[in-house]
């Protein structure tokens, strides 16, 4: 997968209402692309079939 | 006693002179006012000092001790909490500028709960900005390690390990998102307690990522992480994800056997190449101890663990983001650079991206758990490399350092914020650094949910046989 250029990320900031300025657009473009490129290599076995359920484990004991 | 020795006693100590009436809560304030006023200009680990609060209530404490009616174990302990927690007309920052002037009406739960429980309350510790593990800048003073004043006390409860390391409050409660509890144990030679997600109220606590944030202690003991948790723990209204189950007799637990208790080496944390030899030495040897106490120790495997740092940095960013929008926008000067860096990057993550992460988190939760489906414990080291120099310098300047500090060591600790499990992080020995021959190191260990009173067994029997939590740093 392509890295994403500053240009685009700008584009991202301001879908998200922000105005994304040097030298902070440079260090979010490679936060975003590390990112990308580190979950891009992960692939595990049953990523396909895992849902991502809530965040309360099953062995919590809520409301008991 | 000498008031200048009691700074230096457990808080289960003190507490029990306290109620034997030996020592008055207002002398052992007294105590740690001077200590913090004589010693912490060369830490910074208070943002706020509550002399008079703190005083006012010694007093009150030292009636009701001689009234007969103690509380709790840590009634008239001088206890100090991280910025992070709401307290009511007490300056409450987040260890920021934006909040320099955030005075909050109410306390928050896990506060409320160490006043109900007779701690006095001696202020407010210094930390990495909103509880973020990159900030450079510290508004309030740069938080220092005792062991090595140069040197990073551990984010993001620096000042939490720091004034409990150096003696100046009897324990402390810090918050861990990745790791804020256990690396500031780590580095400053303490005990360290993420308790299981959802046994501490989260209310009135400023959020980092909400499903990862909570509170707990820091202390130079497990005993005394015991009291903490105790007065801390337990089901709150105001926080819908607190567990309802009655709360355990924390410092009851510590008593029980680790005969027979089966430990399992995390292989992918041990053995990672990230590791330095010399800290996997200390930790391998600090397993061995406990094998000598009858534990068995055998092998487990969380596969997914070197990648955790990656996965855990989405969901922290992309959970903290929202809460600091409206800030980002109209005062964003008064961000440190790296924490503005990171909150923008969670503004703009795309939405695949984090509803991979949401599915890789579900898989290394189940890792987690079939390793602790084969064992009671689960042992790695906390940390790759002992406290490092403090970074005085702000900024990315490459993809490449983008990658590496969602990489490596910052794996080691967040598989169990992900996973929602109790970890805690001990004091196992000294490693070196250059310019620094004495740098504490840490043994993780971390267990099924709500085993957190298993976890403070293991590590107080691991207390009572080594000699590492009686060292003294040289501040």
């Amino acid at each position: 997968m392509a890295d994403l250029t500053k240009d685009e990320v700008r584009s991202l900031g301001k879908a998200a209402g922000l105005d994304l300025q040097e030298p902070h657009l440079t260090e979010v473009t490679y936060n975003i692309n590390a990112l990308r490129e580190l979950l891009d290599d992960l692939n595990p076995p049953g990523l396909d079939e895992v849902e991502p359920l809530p965040i309360i484990h099953p062995y919590h004991q809520i409301g008991q | 006693m000498n008031s200048a020795a009691i700074p230096f006693l457990t808080a289960a100590a003190l507490g029990r002179l306290i109620q034997r009436q030996d020592i008055s809560p207002v002398e052992a304030v007294e105590a740690y006012l001077e200590r913090i006023y004589r010693v912490d200009r060369k830490l910074n680990s208070y943002i706020t000092v509550c002399r008079d609060h703190a005083l006012a209530a010694a007093r009150q404490a030292e009636q009701e001790i001689a009234a007969g009616e103690i509380r709790s174990p840590l009634h008239g302990v001088p206890v100090a909490v991280k910025d992070q927690f709401n307290t009511a007309g007490i300056l409450t920052t987040g260890g920021s500028k934006v909040l320099a002037t955030n005075v909050p009406t109410h306390d928050a739960t896990v506060i409320s709960n160490l006043k109900n429980a007779g701690a006095i309350l001696m202020g407010k510790l210094n930390m990495s900005e909103f509880a973020t593990g990159n900030s450079v800048y510290h508004h309030w003073g740069t938080p220092r390690n005792p062991w090595d004043r140069t040197r990073n006390p551990g984010t993001s409860s620096s000042g939490s390990g720091a004034a409990t390391a150096a003696f100046l409050c009897a324990t402390s409660l810090g918050e861990d998102t990745g790791g804020s509890i256990r690396n500031p144990a780590n580095n400053c030679g303490l005990v360290g307690l993420r308790p299981t997600w959802g046994l501490v109220s989260r209310y009135g606590m400023l959020g980092a990522s909400w499903s990862n944030d909570i509170g707990g202690p820091i202390s130079r003991t497990a005993e005394d992480c015991a009291l903490t948790l105790q007065a801390i723990a337990g089901p709150d209204p105001n926080d819908l994800y607190t567990t309802q189950t009655p709360t355990p007799d924390y410092q009851a637990e510590l008593n029980g056997d680790i005969k027979g208790l089966r430990i399992g080496v995390v292989k992918e944390g041990l053995y990672a190449d990230f590791v330095q030899p010399q800290v996997r030495d200390t930790v391998s040897k600090a397993i061995g101890t406990l094998e000598s106490l009858g534990a068995s120790v055998d092998e487990v495997s969380i596969p997914l663990l070197p990648y955790t740092a990656a996965i855990n940095r989405i969901h922290i960013e992309v959970e903290a983001a929202p809460s600091h929008w409206e800030w980002l926008a109209t005062q964003p000067q008064n961000y440190d650079h790296n924490v503005r860096t990171d909150f923008l990057t969670g503004c703009v993550v795309p939405g695949q991206l984090y509803y991979k992460a949401l599915k890789l988190r579900e898989l290394i939760r189940a890792q987690v758990f079939e390793a602790l489906d084969k064992v009671d414990v689960l042992a790695l080291p906390n940390t790759s490399e002992p406290a490092p120099l403090i970074n005085n310098k702000p900024g990315i300047f490459s993809q490449e350092e983008a990658r590496a500090r969602m990489s490596g060591r910052r794996s080691l600790t967040g598989s169990f914020n992900l996973a929602s499990v109790p970890a805690l992080a001990v004091h196992c020995g000294f490693v070196s650094a250059e310019g620094s021959p004495k740098l504490p190191t840490a043994l993780q260990l971390a267990g099924r949910p709500f085993s957190d009173g298993m976890l403070l067994r293991v590590a107080h029997h691991f207390q009572e046989a080594t000699p590492w939590h009686i060292q003294r740093p040289p501040i």
